[in-house]
């Protein structure tokens, strides 16, 4: 019951928000979308503590059911979800009205992607999750097309919109045959039974083919490098509540699908594919760090170091053991709170200055805005992996898990992106105080003029809780991040070698 | 035909519209130079025709493998069977006409279609106008091509096959040619052609398979058991039929618009009004993908192996379809070339000659179909406020802060063309449609897919782009007006596709259930 309202409420109240006439901008739309995600907020915790199950028939002649349950795995990842989207709601409500288009479209728009994330990590039917991957899409797109950073031009929006559906699209198609390839040769479409059959009845090679085309589709979601060219211009084009949604919920929506799917279901041709995963994985450290070393503008720097965050996310994957598993999931909820934070702060930033291009001589934050300065820093600490931050345990395990990979995988190349990887950290290191440098300390702030030179409002109010309780959620789990592992712990072992708990 | 059974209530779907002419033409006769009068008619006749197909699904579901009439009950031995059908002998019976499950959906299918093209055409007023009116000639000519729709579903023998394609076909050209604009002459004239080409193969291919199988019946039982002595190799045969069926498949081909017989398509529609345009895209598509159903099924008893040329037709038509949809800013236009993309995807499952394979292809028919309605619906809709700009992209602009119902159907109708939430059942068509590919172990047409998935997203994304955005130059051109003709039968069949399509969308297994 609890389950299917978790979905319903959001969908619902999406469904009113859009419905709403977008003429006069009334309160009956602040107080349904903060009502609804304040209400699937609390159910998400509510279905975390008691774990129910909801299992229906849906589509009879496809043998796919309306399956939805939580665990281990995806707990964390469905309390991120409704908490983060809570935060967005109030944080959007806080600001203008957005430019573009209606408010009641907006924050309708957060809510449809809210139910299609919570959807993805609850469904246990394969079909099922493919389809509630697709739900995002729509949401997301006119969010980045209409709502959009009004500042650039309009085919600028229009070609990043088009381009983050576009190849999400071409990944979940793709994905869509690695599923129907698994679900014709297991005979079913229960995640659970797949996860049990670990790859039993399935012959080497088409194991192989199938773990291929699940993670070559959830890759693009990730991104793994070389496919996350989407991603910046994504990021850097859409509204702040569109960038937190697509780096904290989306993207974690990808590598969930590679733990459910492909190491559930295709253990052993993930395992024959890890040597690749691996490497990809590393690229994408390197690529994504040295892109932030030089890239100007603060929100598509962000965006670059996802990359990265992610590549570690992939690498702790590719390691195939208990450790690895853990790490990355633990990875991938640190991202999600990390890059939460970041984007929140420089889209208010952005949205005061006017633009987040780094060349331009500004105030430093430390002097003008104190609470942003401090809140950039806690962040920037956590982007380079700074111990005692949330964000060391995910890197620290994965470079720790992949230096002694599972059996079966190649040693020496794994500690070669093991070396790799911890060069990557470096460079983290490298743009996290660059960042901090010019943006913190205020580097050049002397030649400061024009709007540069106005000071920056402080965060206030309910923007300031929402940042402060993120603040919050990095250093706890940076100092006892058993509270996220625990979570994990056994079902992360089930998953692993296919026993049921 | 002393064997011969009737069963009238199972001819019903047929034999409704077929009397709904006879009662036009005698109306017209006693009063002439009505408007409103015939359409009415003619939209009782789609009425029932959905009724009585659906009756049958029912009865068909109570009682097994009902819906079958018009049956022979063979005679063994008989004298008198010699110079009549030589392979009835020792068969328990063959039937003429048998409406089974798939069948009488989409019968049921095309009297809905038909329905919302009625809505479409609806006249301005009814009241009797000074001069000649088109409208009984018109709504004769749409029945008749529904009641061809209709037999060619259920029929089983090459004679009745044959001709009721055909006049499931040529009604058309002619409303083509009357939709009165200077284009349409030319549309008509190619989709005449293009008629008689499709209609020379179809006669070469049923030839064929008369000689392959001896038999004038399109039933497994034909073409497992080639009677009456002609043919006597079995390798022969089979090479035959393969043949056979592929000379149906580039007919129908025409008929589906799928690459490379697909040059008409966007001739016709462009140069036809909307309503005729949306009978092309819906109830024609209906009629040759029944057509073609009727002779896979009946091949599929054979167990042939998967048909690599549907194969490359389907990834074609995809392809080609999707990219020419790609330039086009003419919302007719881009439709026409997503029939040809689509037709692909209609196409695709027949890799896998078989019952899924059949089952799979007209789910995602009338997938396409319930959606393309809607965008119809909404292009005549759109057409009726400003007659001059209706049919260009950017009549679309700000569509949803002007009308938010009409611009949600139309978004709804899009996704599920492109397969996206919240259009569900697109997205539950594409599932279905690459199954029987996942089945055959094709990976290379399913990539194939995969892409074209990609491109037809970008399609309709790009016709829903103005929809969603707000410009404030574009708000006074097109601003709302009741304009010249406020259409309530438009608005009232919109509302009934857009209500089929998001009953679709919630519960999917409504619609494959129908299918069987």
């Amino acid at each position: 019951m609890a389950l299917t309202a978790l979905l319903l409420v959001p969908l619902l109240a999406a469904v009113l928000l859009l419905a709403l006439p977008s003429a006069p901008a009334t309160a009956v739309e602040r107080w349904v979308a903060l009502v609804a995600s304040g209400v699937a907020a609390v159910l998400s915790v509510y279905v975390v503590a008691t774990r129910p199950v909801v299992d229906a028939p849906w589509i009879r002649s496809l043998g796919i059911r309306w399956h939805f349950e939580v665990d281990g795995i995806s707990a964390a990842l469905v309390l991120l979800t409704g908490l983060l989207t809570l935060a967005v709601v109030a944080h959007a409500l806080a600001g203008p009205e957005p430019t573009g288009g209606s408010r009641s479209t907006y924050l309708g728009c957060i809510l449809l992607v809210e139910t299609g994330a919570l959807a993805t990590f609850l469904a246990r039917d394969a079909i099922l999750f493919f389809i509630a991957f697709e739900v995002v899409l729509v949401p997301m797109w006119v969010l980045i097309r209409r709502f959009g950073d009004d500042h650039v031009a309009d085919e600028t929006r229009g070609d990043a919109a088009g381009r983050f559906v576009l190849f999400t699209v071409l990944g979940s198609t793709l994905m869509l045959v690695g599923i129907l390839f698994l679900v014709y040769h297991q005979g079913t479409s229960d995640l659970t039974v797949l996860a049990t059959r670990h790859g039993d009845g399935l012959s080497r090679g088409l194991e192989i083919a199938i773990a291929g085309l699940l993670l070559a589709g959830l890759g693009i979601k990730v991104p793994i490098w070389p496919v996350h060219t989407w991603l910046p211009s994504a990021h850097t084009i859409a509204p702040t509540a569109g960038s937190v949604l697509l780096a904290a919920v989306l993207l974690k929506m990808g590598t969930y699908g590679i733990v459910r799917l492909a190491v559930a279901s295709v253990p052993q041709g993930v395992a024959a594919l890890s040597p690749v995963l691996a490497v990809l994985g590393v690229v994408g450290i390197l690529w994504g760090g040295l892109a932030c070393l030089v890239e100007r503008d603060l929100k598509r720097l962000i965006a670059y170091s996802s990359v990265a965050h992610m590549g570690f996310v992939v690498l702790a994957l590719a390691s195939g053991t208990h450790t690895g598993l853990q790490a990355a999931l633990l990875g991938n909820v640190a991202h999600g709170i990390v890059a939460a934070l970041l984007f929140f702060l420089v889209g208010d930033l952005k949205e005061q200055w006017g633009s987040a291009d780094l060349r331009i001589a500004r105030l430093a934050l430390r002097d003008t805005a104190s609470r942003y300065g401090f809140a950039l820093v806690v962040g920037l600490g956590a982007m380079l992996g700074l111990p005692g931050l949330v964000s060391f345990w995910g890197e620290f395990l994965s470079l720790y898990a992949a230096w002694s990979p599972a059996p079966g995988r190649p040693v020496a190349l794994m500690r070669g992106c093991v070396v790799l990887g911890a060069v990557g950290l470096a460079i983290a290191a490298g743009y996290a105080l660059r960042v901090a440098r010019i943006v913190w300390a205020g580097e050049g702030s002397d030649q400061a003029a024009g709007d540069g030179a106005t000071p920056v409002r402080d965060a206030h109010g309910v923007r300031w809780v929402v940042v402060g309780a993120l603040l919050l959620a990095i250093v706890t789990f940076g100092i006892a991040p058993h509270l996220l592992l625990r979570v994990s712990d056994l079902d992360a072992a089930a998953l692993l070698s296919g026993v049921l708990r | 035909m002393k064997n011969l059974t009737i069963d009238v209530v199972a001819l019903l779907p047929a034999l409704l519209p077929i009397g709904a002419v006879i009662v036009v033409l005698v109306v017209d006769l006693v009063t002439p130079r009505l408007r409103a009068v015939p359409w009415g008619i003619a939209a009782a006749a789609a009425l029932g025709v959905v009724a009585t197909a659906g009756l049958s699904l029912v009865r068909a579901d109570s009682n097994g493998g009902g819906g079958a009439t018009l049956c022979l009950t063979g005679q063994p031995g008989g004298g008198a069977t010699t110079d009549r059908l030589p392979d009835l002998q020792g068969l328990p019976a063959t039937c003429f006409w048998h409406a089974d499950a798939l069948g009488s959906t989409l019968q049921l299918a095309a009297g809905l279609a038909a329905l919302v093209c009625i809505g479409l055409a609806w006249p301005r007023s009814g009241a009797r106008m000074p001069g000649a009116t088109q409208a009984p000639v018109e709504a004769v000519l749409l029945l008749t091509a529904l009641s061809g729709t209709v037999v060619v579903a259920a029929s089983r023998d090459l004679g009745t096959w044959l001709i009721a394609l055909e006049l499931a076909t040529l009604p058309v050209i002619a409303l083509v040619a009357l939709s009165g604009r200077r284009a349409a002459v030319a549309g008509a004239v190619q989709l005449l052609v293009t008629s008689l080409v499709s209609f020379a193969l179809l006669a070469l291919g049923a030839a064929l398979w008369f000689t392959a199988t001896g038999s004038p019946f399109l039933t497994p039982d034909a073409a497992v058991s080639p009677g009456g002595g002609q043919v006597t190799y079995s390798s022969v045969t089979a090479g035959l039929i393969s043949l056979s069926v592929v000379l149906i498949l580039a007919g129908i081909g025409f008929k589906l618009s799928l690459v490379p017989f697909h040059a008409w398509t966007p001739t016709a529609y462009a140069g036809s009004s909307t309503a005729v345009a949306t009978f092309l895209a819906t109830v024609s598509k209906i009629a040759a993908l029944a057509a073609l159903l009727v002779v896979v099924r009946a091949v599929a008893a054979l167990g042939a192996p998967a048909l690599v040329a549907v194969g490359l037709l389907a990834a074609l038509s995809m392809t080609l379809g999707n990219l020419m949809a790609l330039r086009q800013d003419d919302v007719i236009r881009l439709l026409a070339w997503s029939t040809v993309a689509q037709a692909g995807w209609v196409v695709m499952p027949l890799v896998s000659v078989s019952t899924l394979g059949a089952t799979s292809s007209a789910t995602y028919l009338l997938t396409y179909v319930v959606a393309t309605l809607v965008a119809f619906a909404v292009v005549a809709l759109t057409v009726r406020e400003s007659a001059a700009s209706g049919r260009s992209l950017a009549a679309y602009e700000g569509l949803w802060h002007r009308s938010r119902w009409r611009a949600g159907a139309l978004a709804i109708a899009l996704t599920s063309l492109a397969g996206l939430p919240p259009g569900v059942i697109g997205l539950v068509g594409k599932v279905v449609a690459l199954r029987p590919v996942v089945v055959e172990g094709w990976v290379w047409l399913a990539v194939i897919a995969a892409v074209n998935a990609v491109l037809g997203v970008a399609v309709y994304l790009r016709w829903l782009r103005p929809v969603v955005t707000v410009t404030r130059t574009s708000d006074q051109p097109v601003a709302a007006t009741a304009g010249p003709g406020h259409r309530p039968a438009i608005v009232a069949v919109l509302a009934l596709a857009a209500a089929v399509l998001v009953v679709l969308s919630i519960q999917p297994d409504l619609l494959l259930r129908l299918l069987g």
